[in-house]
């Protein structure tokens, strides 16, 4: 008997709030009605659940509208610093269920990048373009500039020579100037 | 001429706040009431209930009206203070410190001045013992009794199951019987 009530107290507090199966529910409404003590169970749990609908109802009819809008007023008025709106912005990303998603999601792209090379073989050598010498070419304040760069062996070279198209039209003589470095 | 809600919040969507104060004068109660359940502490329910209605506004284009506009906004209500409380773990709060304010209640009293003494304090202490159950206890008591909702609308509010959450009221109502005692 002792047991029976252990179980059917265990299951009054869905059978309150109408989330029994019909069967189950008929179980509970059956003992209820010979059981004093689970009677008893039942008036503490609707006691509680009134409780505290009327005491929160109470403290917030003390509650005006007024004060309350101007602390939301206020707060849209208020434009917040971007590192507020970004740990918000983390914060609302990055929630728990997300976050479930999101971690096995990384670590497939990451394997992914990893094992592009076996897939796709030599699709790094796009990627290190930088390892390839560069020239550029930029003109400026009358000379021109080459720039040599060669990132494996990190040098640069840079080569400026004076513009002498305009003196060759007027003079015979060979340019005598060699690139400055 | 009223407006409809749906209208309310398609002004929001563009920027009117005054549209958006009407939306706030008739949910901040209840949005309050939720909160309060879950923290406690009135000035801690007054800036989480405003910080709610501030992100809804902020975010109100998100709402595409799925659900009812109070149904979003007391899940933003709940996720705010399920985050209030594990940022800022707190004491219980203490019963009535200002005795004033105790005299004044106490002239207010009905006819059965013994009876509303006694809800009066199984209400304050039924908050107590909330208080001290866990975050996610909390919601769920406070989401059911507020609100009346199904385990399943609070499992989708919470993101988990309704097995989990019929479990969760079991061991809330249980550690709250066990508090409150003879008040009950």
């Amino acid at each position: 008997m002792t047991r029976d009530c252990e179980e059917i107290k265990s299951l009054l507090g869905a059978w309150l709030d109408g989330e029994l199966g019909a069967s189950e529910a008929a179980e509970v409404r059956l003992h209820l009605q010979g059981c004093a003590s689970c009677l008893g169970e039942k008036a503490r749990l609707e006691k509680l659940q009134s409780s505290l609908k009327s005491v929160l109802e109470a403290k917030a009819s003390q509650l005006a509208f007024e004060p309350f809008w101007a602390g939301v007023r206020q707060r849209i008025a208020e434009e917040r610093p971007w590192h507020a709106r970004l740990i918000d912005w983390a914060r609302a990303v990055l929630s728990p269920p997300r976050l479930a998603w999101a971690i096995p999601a990384v670590i497939i792209i990451l394997l992914a990048g990893l094992s592009l090379e076996q897939f796709f073989p030599g699709w790094r050598w796009a990627l290190n373009r930088s390892n390839l010498a560069a020239v550029e070419s930029i003109d400026g304040h009358g000379f021109n500039v080459a720039l040599l760069r060669e990132s494996k062996t990190k040098t640069t070279v840079i080569w400026l020579f004076e513009n002498h198209e305009g003196e060759e039209e007027t003079s015979a003589e060979p340019v005598s100037g060699g690139p400055a470095f | 001429m009223e407006i409809s809600e749906w209208d309310l919040i398609q002004k929001c969507q563009k920027g009117d706040v005054t549209a958006y104060e009407e939306l706030a004068a008739k949910y901040y109660r209840r949005v309050f009431m939720v909160v309060l359940g879950m923290l406690h502490h009135q000035e801690d329910a007054m800036e989480v209930a405003q910080e709610t209605f501030y992100r809804a506004f902020k975010n109100i284009n998100r709402f595409k009206g799925g659900s009812s506009f109070y149904t979003w906004l007391y899940r933003i209500a709940v996720n705010l203070a399920i985050d209030f409380q594990r940022r800022q773990k707190r004491g219980v709060m203490d019963f009535k410190e200002n005795m004033d304010e105790v005299i004044v209640e106490t002239e207010r009293l009905g006819s059965d001045p013994y009876r509303e003494v006694r809800d009066r304090e199984l209400g304050e202490r039924l908050l107590a013992a909330i208080d001290q159950l866990t975050p996610d206890h909390k919601a769920v008591i406070v989401m059911r009794a507020v609100e009346g909702l199904s385990y399943k609308e609070i499992g989708r509010t919470l993101g988990c199951s309704e097995g989990t959450v019929m479990s969760r009221l079991h061991y809330a109502r249980k550690k709250l019987q066990e508090k409150l005692g003879s008040y009950l």
